[in-house]
């Protein structure tokens, strides 16, 4: 069965491409608009493997949301965080990391890069 | 292309780096040179075939060997033979400074991925490490010694957090800290060059050599004078790594298979 993953972005277009490329790494994508709809998703969908996480949205940014995901005991390691973000600055990079974001890609990606992150975290993935 | 012109090409090519082009690849010629027609201004590959006749020490040639040898490159690129560098190969190694050749570094990740892992696993310790860089081309030679990668080149393969450790911003671009830079020496060096081990000679001998993905486009007389080249500049119970699908064939007994994982290093274990 395939495994869940979720991506979170208020960019219409992020969530179409990076859910079609996890689509076609054999993951089944939800699909959520900011940290809000996020932390409803992962508490209907506890065994969700991996989150592709925006930084800036409304309502609840990622940053807020992996906090508070963090802090629940069930997902304090898990599932595995990337941040996929435009912010592409050391201090937010160290930021995310210290909040238990598990790996970070600057925008903009591409299936590869997305392919290597998945390498480095060991999540296994259709070729 | 016509015959007579392809034919020249692929001769230029393999006497000038050993790279083989098989007319089933043909489009690599095309796809690769394509930039350089539209620099040189040459509207065919017949035309620059033509030129290169002329002067094959020209800057056009060097350029083309350039575009046909530099592979696109990633840091950590199949991750196996850093783990295997960190848990079998330094460990092993128990002379200082430790030399280390990365033998086809191209835009060196490979050399500046080793210096990591060996200053992760070293650091501290009293053991020093020393990584030579080789390739063919100029251009990737120039990139390498520079040790500034783009935002896209700099994430792939990359951990976020060796990022952080290794990196400093420079504007859109990313470099490496001097502490992992001066690990690193890179010069030009032709693989196949019957010279290569006196060319050598000062940087190693070495006690392990990186050799990846190379072997696969050389024919077969050219890959036994890598491998005796490769085996030259070796200590005595060195290793080798090659790309999965490479065998060091050739003297058989001179190597011992390692397996690591379901994967296999190479000792030198006889001249």
């Amino acid at each position: 069965m395939a495994e869940k993953m979720m991506v979170v972005d208020d960019a219409r277009v992020v969530r179409v491409s990076l859910g079609k490329i996890m689509q076609s790494l054999g993951f089944e994508v939800i699909a959520c608009e900011d940290g809000q709809q996020a932390m409803q998703a992962i508490l209907e969908n506890p065994d969700v493997r991996l989150i592709m996480l925006d930084w800036h949205m409304p309502v609840m940014n990622g940053y807020d949301f992996l906090v508070r995901l963090r802090e629940m005991p069930e997902h304090s390691s898990s599932p595995l965080v990337v941040m996929v973000t435009t912010e592409a600055s050391m201090p937010s990079m160290m930021k995310a990391l210290s909040a238990g974001a598990d790996e970070y890609i600057m925008k903009p990606f591409d299936a590869s890069l997305i392919k290597s992150k998945l390498d480095l975290l060991g999540v296994a993935y259709k070729e | 292309m016509q015959t007579p012109q392809f034919e020249f090409m692929r001769d230029f090519l393999l006497q000038q780096s050993g790279l083989v082009v098989e007319e089933s690849k043909m489009y690599l010629l095309r796809t690769r040179l394509q930039p350089l027609l539209k620099e040189h201004s040459i509207a065919t590959l017949n035309e620059l075939a033509d030129r290169l006749k002329k002067d094959r020490n020209s800057r056009l040639a060097r350029q083309v060997v350039d575009a046909m040898t530099t592979n696109e490159t990633l840091f950590f690129r199949d991750q196996y033979p850093f783990d295997a560098l960190r848990d079998v190969m330094l460990p092993q190694c128990a002379s200082s400074p430790v030399r280390i050749w990365s033998a086809a570094s191209s835009t060196g990740q490979e050399a500046y991925s080793i210096a990591m892992i060996a200053a992760e696993a070293l650091g501290g310790k009293g053991k020093r490490v020393e990584i030579a860089g080789t390739d063919i081309s100029d251009q990737a030679l120039t990139k390498a010694a520079g040790g500034t990668y783009t935002q896209m080149e700099v994430q792939r393969g990359m951990p976020a957090r060796l990022l952080i450790k290794y990196f400093e911003q420079d504007g859109s671009n990313w470099r490496l800290k001097p502490e992992i830079r001066n690990m690193v020496r890179f010069g030009p060096a032709n693989l196949v060059s019957p010279t290569l081990s006196s060319e050598m000679r000062g940087k190693g001998p070495f006690d392990i050599v990186f050799c990846r993905n190379v072997l696969i486009y050389f024919n077969v007389g050219a890959r036994l004078q890598v491998i005796d080249n490769l085996a030259a500049c070796m200590k005595d119970s060195g290793y080798l790594v090659t790309g999965a699908a490479e065998i060091p064939k050739g003297n058989k007994s001179r190597w011992e298979a390692v397996h690591f994982g379901n994967r296999n290093l190479w000792r030198l274990v006889a001249r």
